[in-house]
């Protein structure tokens, strides 16, 4: 006798539950990668004075769209959860290695800064044939190169302080709906705080153009 | 300013203010992993046969027997007055509105205790309190209150007296006559009974 037949619940996620098979990953990498370029895009990520205009203040469309793709998928996530859609407990959760990926994200930054490109948006440059998205990956696949043949030297650092694979729940105890709301609340207070700043930025930059 | 900002905005907000108010029904009430474990190892959580016999001859109104086997086995053979709620459908709603009665105190019980000890960890759980097991189940209830065994001579006397009410309890269930040679045909038929509940206790 099953002691609860969630077995015959239909719920995702999708392969891990057998609904559908894992011969569907690529198809829907494929689907999910157009759409992520095709968004990027239409977002005006291509261009490189859009994305650093977070940085000196005229143009925070990247803070914008990012903000507004994780609230989305967070809110989303936890409806789903508790229409019965999604099975959250089973979604991956990738482990936190909080030191490297401090550094992590201190590098990536100077490169976003000074490359204008995140790694994404150097793609979806290069599709509208821009030269420096070109450059931009050249250097991107150069440094890749590098962090793989040198990758003894920071093997240890690379794997110190792995906290698992923790939420902020987890860490902080605060409830998923709670920190949901909170970021909501600060995301969209965000779009309205940047609205005004680049409005009062732009009025002194006489020429501007994306 | 946009006014779709606007509209996009509000629908946000009402999402993330409607995630509080989900939240609240959501979020199952747990007893705790440490008292839950405590609570289980408790002894108090287990009624043995003789006790459920003397309640049911006393017709104790605050007990509630239910028999947590299936349909089937429950229409076969079940205790006076039990009500039948298969493990499964314990979660259910339908199942639930026999727990948690103030003042009642709920018996479970099944061929054994395996199945009952599901049924009683799932209603910790879900927060019921003052629910017990019947120690060994229906085989023991067999063992004991149907055919009980007599004691040896060199037993002390609560043995004798145990044997007594056992006696007792073993006419007033199967309601044999008092004169003890004659019941051995009523006796025959119980024997049967138990027999179908081992077979069915071994497939569990």
């Amino acid at each position: 006798m099953d002691l609860i037949t969630l077995k015959n619940i239909k719920m995702g996620p999708l392969i891990p539950n057998g609904i559908i098979t894992g011969d569907w990953n690529f198809v829907i990498a494929i689907l999910v990668g157009i759409a992520f370029g095709f968004i990027l895009e239409a977002s005006g990520f291509s261009s490189s004075r859009n994305i650093v205009g977070t940085f000196y203040g005229y143009n925070f469309v990247v803070l914008r769209v990012f903000f507004t793709a994780v609230i989305v998928a967070m809110v989303g996530l936890l409806y789903f959860g508790y229409f019965g859609w999604i099975n959250l407990s089973q979604i991956f959760i990738l482990p936190a290695f909080w030191p490297s990926m401090l550094l992590g994200g201190v590098i990536m930054g100077f490169g976003f800064l000074m490359g204008g490109f995140c790694p994404g948006t150097s793609f979806t440059a290069i599709s509208i044939g821009k030269i420096d998205g070109l450059v931009f990956t050249a250097g991107l696949y150069l440094g890749i190169f590098m962090f793989s043949e040198s990758f003894p030297l920071f093997k240890d650092f690379y794997n110190s302080g792995n906290l698992g694979h923790v939420t902020l729940t987890d860490v902080t105890g605060i409830s998923a709906s709670w920190f949901a709301f909170a970021f909501v609340i600060i995301a969209l207070t965000a779009f309205w705080i940047t609205m005004l700043i680049e409005k009062k930025v732009r009025k002194k930059i006489t020429e501007y153009k994306f | 300013m946009n006014r779709n900002y606007l509209f996009l905005t509000l629908i946000m907000l009402v999402l993330a203010v409607g995630l509080l108010f989900f939240h609240a029904q959501n979020k199952p009430k747990q007893v705790p992993p440490d008292k839950l474990l405590w609570d289980i190892i408790q002894p108090t959580r287990y009624v043995s046969t003789d006790n459920v016999a003397k309640w049911i001859i006393e017709k104790d109104p605050s007990i509630e027997l239910i028999d947590v086997r299936g349909a089937d086995e429950y229409k076969a053979f079940s205790l006076p007055n039990a009500i039948n709620v298969p493990l499964d459908s314990l979660i259910t709603t339908s199942g639930s509105e026999y727990f948690g009665i103030p003042g009642v105190r709920v018996v479970l019980f099944a061929n054994d205790d395996i199945l009952s000890d599901q049924a009683w960890v799932l209603l910790r759980r879900l927060g019921f309190k003052d629910n017990y097991v019947m120690k060994g189940g229906l085989n023991r209830w067999f063992e004991t209150i149907i055919k009980p065994q007599k004691p040896p001579e060199s037993d002390p006397k609560t043995a004798f007296e145990l044997y007594e009410f056992r006696k007792g309890a073993s006419l007033y269930f199967t309601g044999a006559k008092v004169s003890t040679s004659s019941k051995v045909s009523k006796a025959k038929v119980v024997f049967k009974r138990r027999k179908k509940v081992t077979v069915a206790s071994g497939g569990c």
